[in-house]
């Protein structure tokens, strides 16, 4: 696997795992050795996707709120 | 040699005249208090750096 | 709140700012001056992330002093050495005066210091040595006061006298930290309290010692007898109550003389100088003697629970105020007319601050477990008074406006719900959680009254004074029910029960074997084979806690000694014993908290749906998946996760085993007993144990892996796997009995600000809890923040300093906790009611 970031490239294990936030996606969190970045990992393909900042989300939106009335705030 | 009852922050206790309170202001950065600490009215204060002659 | 300037939001209205549900703005509008002074002069206690906020300093004065007493009455009897020494920390510890409070009392000698108890474990005493940040200038000089003591205390602390009788084999495994955490000691630890005794007055408890001692010292006199002996070790606990009893009410006196000074020689507000001779007045007045209007019944509470956690680290606060101050309220704000609406407002929001004021160090692992917070603080309201009518009264109200006020996300409120509630009361609990406080959790008190009398046999009417012990559990507040030692570490890790079943009781993480060797799985024949051994492993487990617990709990008079909370227990009192010596009447409420519980019910429905019933996979595949945490297995992963039944979408199939698995462990709490003979029943819930457990616990057939977050209540389903919609949750929770089925279970749930905005929401509410209640289950709690807010949160935390969410069983500043915690409280299903 090739780090978004600083194009590090190992095995998919030897970035460290850190957690996948929603159980039903296949993407979770993994941090580079080398950058130390935290990624967004598609473990089905085993390919980081992008780099993971503070208020991202890449699970998307939390569940059921599709449903419902758009939420915002200022 | 200065004792904490010649101190302006020390008041004595009415129902022991030995014993008294250090009473200092404080203002730190979230809020501002007063604070008594007790003390022997004979303590030696000369090597107090909050001393305040009365 | 966030993007707009300071100007700008001035500008807007209290309506505006409403509608735009920024509620930190809206309660900075509507508080008075005091109020908004003193909210935004308190020190933040919680760890922020793990760590102390900048500027919190451990206070060394206490451990100095208690220490130097101490040492001094070496080779008395334990509890009158620590009286001994207790009265010394509370004559001469320093004490202050707040500019605008009202309400005095602290632990510590300023506000920015935060204590501990040296007394309890040495490992703690290490730990605050390392800990960085929060050691006093100068630094070398207090760090060289901190080897002194912890070469004092090491060997002499409560856990170090259990730890050398405890079973080294149990010891070792529980100090793995896989199974459970906590400390069987009361130096960590939490009582209930009965005020209607405490609200004597210290005068007339010191007065009943008195009374005690000498018609002991007269028996003593009469025929020597084998029933005499017991009756010398009497005499020294009745003098070490007096002790702390009499130095308490001199404590309180030194703030009388403090807030006197001030009038007299610092004061020129009139106001204030004013103020400052009614807290003289008051502070004489009480905990001396009964209070006899509202601002003296919450300085007696708030030093009760101040002069408690000078003794011991008290991390929970059992309390009902509503029910206990408003008889205070009602005389001085409907009868006599001594205080505006307004001015009880400002002592109750006081009340709130000042709690929330306290500071108590934690190690690490306490903080992971407990983000954001010093203490589950969990006030109870509402409810019923001991005949069954509706104890509801205008302190329930004024708590709850008072909340709004000052948003402070420690006490939090769980609200006792009953058919005969009002509808305005119900409207402030609303409003309470429309806010964003995610407090009330709301609880079913006929339920739950029901359940405390099935699993303690306590009367109906001594059931319906309960109050929250910690975060839950009922406790009444009666002089055989209060419970005087909550043992913490009766809390078990429970997904390690569905992982020794799959690993013949080994564990994979720790790598040790902890539980007994029942089998290799791939040589199971069927799914009951399965089961039995989940059975034998859940057996372990709660066994080796509880076992541990009990002995912690009848070695604790001997190892560390509760002067102050035996003088203010009528049992122990009327006993002369420790308060927490089981022989002198408890009639015991012990119970197990369960943490990580749910994924049991799920990783067995996956397992014989799809190995058993189905035969999708073989039990060696599976194992195999496992054992690789899933890596290289993500197909079969999500097969795992999406395509076996999941708990809290009103589907038999897991449903029955979720029951199936809780009258397991029901049947084996009524096996297990505690040292009043009484059960133990479980309790699933998870603080934030569910992140602490996060790599403690292996991957596991539900889906999880090693690191993932895991389930976050204790019968909440699976962050966004509740795929049916709110009433399908609630019908998976009221498929078992939540009075005989356990103690009380954890219910989040998450809702949509939007859709609950005005009348029609606060009535979708309503119909949605009538649900609940018709339902029978015990407790729901709810965080109605917006997944936009929380991720600009996130993102720039310093504009978002106030956003509060419901973790689970207790409240936190959305940016004290970890983003691990964060990002799971965002994932939960966001429920659309109607």
């Amino acid at each position: 696997m090739k780090c978004t970031e600083c194009a590090f490239e190992a095995p998919i294990g030897k970035f460290r795992y850190l957690y996948n936030a929603r159980i039903d996606s296949s993407i979770s969190m993994r941090q580079c050795p080398q950058c130390e970045q935290w990624l967004a990992v598609d473990e089905l393909l085993g390919e980081a996707q992008d780099a993971v900042h503070p208020g991202e989300a890449p699970w998307g939106k939390s569940a059921g709120i599709e449903g419902l009335a758009g939420d915002s705030q200022g | 040699m200065a004792t904490c009852k010649d101190c302006k922050s020390f008041f004595a206790r009415e129902d022991d005249r030995s014993q008294g309170d250090c009473v200092m202001r404080v203002v730190d950065p979230r809020q501002a208090y007063y604070q008594a600490t007790p003390v022997e009215t004979e303590k030696d204060a000369s090597k107090c750096s909050s001393f305040q002659k009365k | 709140m966030g993007q707009r300037t300071a100007q700008t939001e001035k500008a807007l209205s209290v309506d505006e700012l409403a509608n735009r549900r920024e509620w930190w703005s809206v309660a900075q509008k509507t508080r008075s001056k005091r109020l908004d002074y003193l909210r935004k002069g308190v020190w933040k206690k919680g760890a922020i992330g793990g760590n102390y906020a900048p500027g919190i300093k451990i206070d060394l004065t206490l451990p100095q002093l208690f220490t130097e007493k101490w040492q001094e009455q070496e080779g008395e009897p334990i509890m009158l050495q620590k009286a001994h020494a207790i009265a010394h920390v509370l004559d001469n510890i320093p004490i202050f005066i707040t500019d605008r409070s009202q309400i005095m009392g602290y632990i510590g000698s300023a506000p920015h210091q935060i204590v501990w108890h040296w007394q309890g474990i040495s490992m703690v005493n290490e730990e605050i040595y390392n800990e960085e940040g929060i050691i006093p200038e100068p630094e070398e000089e207090s760090l060289e006061i901190l080897a002194t003591l912890n070469d004092y205390w090491g060997g002499r602390t409560a856990v170090d006298k259990l730890a050398r009788i405890l079973d080294p084999e149990d010891a070792v495994k529980f100090m793995s930290g896989a199974i459970g955490w906590g400390t069987p000691t009361s130096a960590a630890t939490y009582s209930t309290k009965d005020f209607t005794y405490i609200f004597k007055g210290f005068e007339a408890l010191l007065a009943e010692i008195e009374e005690r001692m000498e018609e002991t010292e007269q028996k003593l006199q009469g025929n020597p007898s084998p029933q005499l002996l017991p009756l010398y070790d009497k005499l020294p606990r009745w003098e070490a109550m007096q002790i702390v009893l009499e130095a308490s009410i001199r404590y309180a006196k030194r703030y009388a003389r403090l807030a006197r000074t001030l009038a007299e020689h610092f004061e020129s507000d009139p106001t204030r100088k004013e103020e400052l001779l009614r807290i003289a007045e008051t502070c004489e007045r009480v905990p001396a003697k009964p209070p006899r209007n509202l601002q003296e019944s919450l300085q007696f509470d708030h030093f009760v629970q101040v002069l408690a956690r000078y003794e011991t680290f008290e991390g929970a606060w059992p309390h009902r105020p509503d029910y206990v101050h408003g008889p205070y309220y009602d005389k001085d704000v409907n009868q006599e007319k001594r205080l505006t609406k307004e001015e009880a407002l400002d002592l109750v929001g006081e009340h709130l601050i000042r709690t929330y004021e306290v500071g108590i160090f934690a190690p690490k692992w306490a903080r992971e477990g407990l983000q954001g917070i010093t203490g589950t603080w969990v006030w109870t309201m509402g409810g019923v008074k001991p005949d069954g009518s509706d104890a509801c009264n205008d302190m329930t109200i004024a708590y709850m406006q008072a909340a709004r006020l000052v948003r402070v996300s420690n006490p939090t409120f769980g609200f006792r719900w009953h058919p005969k509630v009002k509808d305005e009361v119900l409207r402030e609990c609303f409003e309470c959680i429309r806010h964003g406080l995610g407090y009330p959790s709301m609880r079913n008190d006929p339920v739950l009254v029901a359940n405390t009398v099935h699993w303690y046999g306590h009367p109906v009417e001594e059931a319906r004074t309960w109050v929250h012990q910690a975060c839950m559990s009922p406790c009444p507040t009666t002089k055989y029910g209060c419970q005087p030692m909550r043992m913490a570490s009766a809390t078990a890790n429970c997904a390690k029960m569905i992982e020794y079943a799959l690993h013949d009781g080994y564990d994979p993480v720790v790598n040790m074997q902890m539980g007994p060797k029942t089998g290799d799985p791939r040589q199971f024949k069927d799914f009951e084979e399965f089961f039995g051994a989940w059975v034998k492993q859940m057996e372990w487990l709660r066994n080796i806690l509880v076992r541990t617990v009990n002995l912690g709990r009848v070695k604790d008079p001997e190892f560390f000694g509760r002067p102050f909370l035996s003088a203010i227990y009528e049992r122990a009192v009327e006993t002369g014993t420790d308060a927490c010596d089981p022989s002198n009447g408890e009639r015991g409420n012990a119970w197990v908290t369960g943490f990580t519980w749910v994924e049991n019910a799920d990783s067995l429905a996956a397992i014989k749906k799809f190995v058993y019933d189905e035969k999708k996979y073989t039990m060696d595949q599976l194992m195999e998946a496992l054992n690789a945490n899933w890596v290289g297995y993500e197909e079969m992963r999500l097969d795992f996760v999406k395509n076996a039944p999941k708990w809290g979408n009103d589907d038999d199939y897991v449903d029955d085993l979720m029951v199936r698995c809780l009258r397991e462990v029901s049947r084996h709490a009524k096996e297990n007993k505690c040292p009043s003979n009484n059960n133990w029943p479980l309790l699933p819930e998870n603080v934030s144990g569910n992140i602490h457990y996060a790599n403690l616990v292996g991957a596991l057939p539900n889906g999880r892996r090693l690191g993932d977050a895991l389930y976050d209540g204790g019968i909440s389903p699976g962050p966004g796997l509740d795929k049916k919609g709110p009433t399908a949750v609630l019908k998976s929770c009221g498929k078992f009995d939540h009075v005989t089925d356990g103690r009380a279970f954890l219910l989040n749930q998450r809702l949509s600000p939007t859709q609950l905005s005005g009348e029609k929401g606060y009535q979708l509410w309503k119909a949605y809890m009538k649900t609940w209640a018709d339902l029978g289950l015990d407790h729901v709690q709810f965080n109605m923040v917006d997944d936009a807010t929380l991720r600009a949160a996130q993102k720039d935390p310093e504009k978002y300093q106030e956003v509060i969410v419901r973790v689970a069983g207790y409240s936190a500043h959305f940016v004290d906790i970890s983003r691990k915690t964060q990002d799971n409280i965002i994932q939960r299903t966001v429920q659309g009611l109607g």
